[in-house]
């Protein structure tokens, strides 16, 4: 048991240790990727508030100040992206439709894991790398952040990742029956985006909607994170977030199980 | 006798979408598709003992990469039952896979980016190897292969021949007890072939795993295979010693002649018993000037026996 136990640390922070590298290796994408992509989404949403309370000429909306805004803005690009998994998910799909997943099907480890483990390597790096930029805007600007809750909040983030994991673990499995499924990888990501609170704030969206998505896991990606470093929620939000995600995540990984036994039956090894 | 690979009335079939010509056929197929099933496998039946190398030879779909796909976990079969190591490669189970291995020729099986130094640390935690072990094993393969210099060199930077030497390392890694070699030499030229070849001599005689080889390269199951298997459209055809299958085969000889004022040579193939009769053809035919006998080589042996059997 403890020699499994240790096998599968070992292996996992491997795999971890390989997305690393890998993408390291490519600096340009690595720079564009952590570094450009998030500093664009950042400058048009304080655009976007700096825009609305200009013309609003209001001091407060939903009971929050300009600056409450101008941190949302810079904390949910930096969360947005790290709850996303675009090019993890393109790849499980494409190893699936294109038949390189023969070399994992061969091996003795898991394609779930494989990809799990890699995409929290590349999360974790990311991350740690990029973390000054929010953190030195809203030291200078003095944006009302609470710098003790940012641990918890990241914390939750991650969590949320298990999810994204397991949802593109779904759609992945998708490929066996359908081959070609970016547009399903487009849909779920830009719903995802939208569910997630990224774009705004789910608490200025209509009371009903705002409290159905509440207890959706999707604000846990982006919205009660940084909600609750900003202020606007207390822990209780956070504590929701967590047992919200862990049920969805139960359920996706039921549902992901049952498509990977189907797709595996229906797969005709492509490309081999 | 035990056999480490056993199969009985192994089949697949693979539905296929009957994609029609042009635009209004694509519009009808939004919602009106038409799939056929085609048998890529029927009813094989194989037994293959350890430290055997078992030579897979038939044209392009003949069902080559289908039967190694099933033995290896790969696909289902659609009929059949199928053991390998005493365990059903479909259920993928964890002691199957770490003691069989399977090279795929034309894709890559080691990591791209990173050394193959690397990657065979990584290969190391996947099958749970002692770290220090498998690196000695890496360094004498490596020294067999005659690829030491390149280990510390990414993947992509390597010439096609050394990147096929870094994957049969990587498949040998965990010292399989069968493996499945799917066109190891395709595309390399005859220097890199030839110590492919003989590696892969030297190494079961020493370590005896069970090998089922499927290669392009006649050269490939004439010095390796103890046993050829030769398929034509999902059926086996041929199942015997590669001596056993030269002997029986109708074209043995060939006549190489050149007639005078004539620059080309000509060929005619023949069976042993004609070789007055084609012999006295050639002569009257013209005044001869060059006159030779020669074996039929193999390859030629299992095209004309392939062909023939694919017009039946």
């Amino acid at each position: 048991m403890k020699k499994s136990f240790i096998a599968f640390w070992r292996r996992n922070l491997a795999f971890s240790e390989l997305a690393i590298v890998s993408n390291l290796e490519y600096r340009f994408n690595f720079v564009i990727d952590a570094f450009v992509q998030p500093l664009i989404t950042v400058g048009i949403e304080l655009l976007l508030w700096i825009a609305i309370f200009k013309t609003t000429e209001a001091t407060l909306i939903g009971g929050f100040g300009k600056e409450a805004y101008l941190a949302y803005g810079v904390w949910a690009p930096f969360l947005g992206r790290i709850a996303v998994s675009w090019m993890y998910e393109s790849m499980m799909v494409e190893e699936v439709s294109s038949g390189s997943i023969n070399v994992i099907l061969a091996r003795p480890i898991s394609f779930y894991e494989y990809y799990l483990s890699q995409m929290m390597g590349y999360k974790f790096i990311t991350t740690v790398l990029s973390l000054l930029a929010p953190l030195s805007v809203s030291y200078f600007f003095h944006l009302p952040i609470h710098y003790d809750r940012i641990p918890l909040a990241l914390l939750l983030v991650f969590y949320y990742l298990f999810l994204i994991h397991t949802l593109s673990f779904v759609i992945s499995t998708f490929a066996f029956f359908l081959t070609r499924v970016r547009s399903l990888t487009l849909v779920k990501n830009l719903t995802l985006w939208l569910l997630a609170g990224e774009l705004v704030p789910i608490d200025l969206m209509p009371e009903t909607l705002s409290k159905i998505l509440l207890l959706s896991p999707f604000p846990s990606g982006v919205y009660i994170p940084v909600a609750y470093m900003t202020g606007r929620v207390d822990i209780n939000m956070i504590s929701q977030g967590f047992l919200s995600v862990s049920i969805s995540i139960l359920v996706s990984c039921l549902i992901g199980h049952w498509l990977w036994k189907k797709g595996l039956e229906e797969y005709t090894g492509t490309g081999a | 006798m035990s056999f480490v690979i056993k199969t009985e009335n192994l089949g697949r079939e693979y539905k296929t979408y009957q994609k029609k010509e042009g635009v209004i056929n694509s519009i009808k197929g939004f919602w009106n598709r038409e799939y056929t099933s085609k048998a890529a496998l029927k009813n094989v039946s194989l037994e293959i003992e350890s430290g055997q190398i078992v030579g897979l030879v038939g044209a392009n779909g003949a069902g080559k990469t289908t039967l190694l796909k099933i033995l290896s976990g790969l696909i289902y079969p659609t009929t059949g039952t199928v053991r390998v190591l005493g365990f059903e490669p479909w259920k993928r189970e964890t002691d199957y896979l770490r003691q069989m291995s399977v090279l795929l020729g034309q894709k890559n099986q080691l990591w791209w980016d990173i050394s193959a130094r690397d990657s065979y640390a990584l290969l190391a935690k996947i099958y749970d190897l002692d770290l220090i072990q498998a690196k000695k094993r890496v360094t004498d393969l490596a020294e067999m292969l005659n690829c030491h210099h390149v280990l510390d060199t990414q993947l992509r930077r390597l010439s096609l021949g050394e990147r096929m030497k870094m994957e049969i390392i990587g498949s040998l890694l965990h010292s399989p007890k069968v493996l499945f070699l799917d066109e190891p030499t395709i595309g390399l030229d005859i220097l890199a072939q030839t110590t492919i070849r003989d590696f892969l001599e030297v190494y079961v005689n020493e370590f005896k795993p069970a090998i089922i080889l499927t290669s392009h390269y006649m050269d490939d199951i004439a010095q390796l295979a103890d046993r050829l298997l030769l398929i034509s459209k999902g059926e086996m055809v041929y199942d015997g010693t590669v001596d056993r299958f030269s002997q029986t085969t109708e074209t043995s000889k060939k006549l190489i002649y050149r007639y005078k004022n004539d620059h080309a040579e000509r060929e005619l193939v023949f069976q042993n018993s004609e070789l007055s009769e084609k012999l006295n053809e050639v002569v009257k035919s013209g005044e001869v000037v060059e006159l030779k006998i020669e074996e039929v080589d193999f390859e030629e042996v299992i095209h004309r026996f392939l062909a023939k059997e694919s017009r039946i």
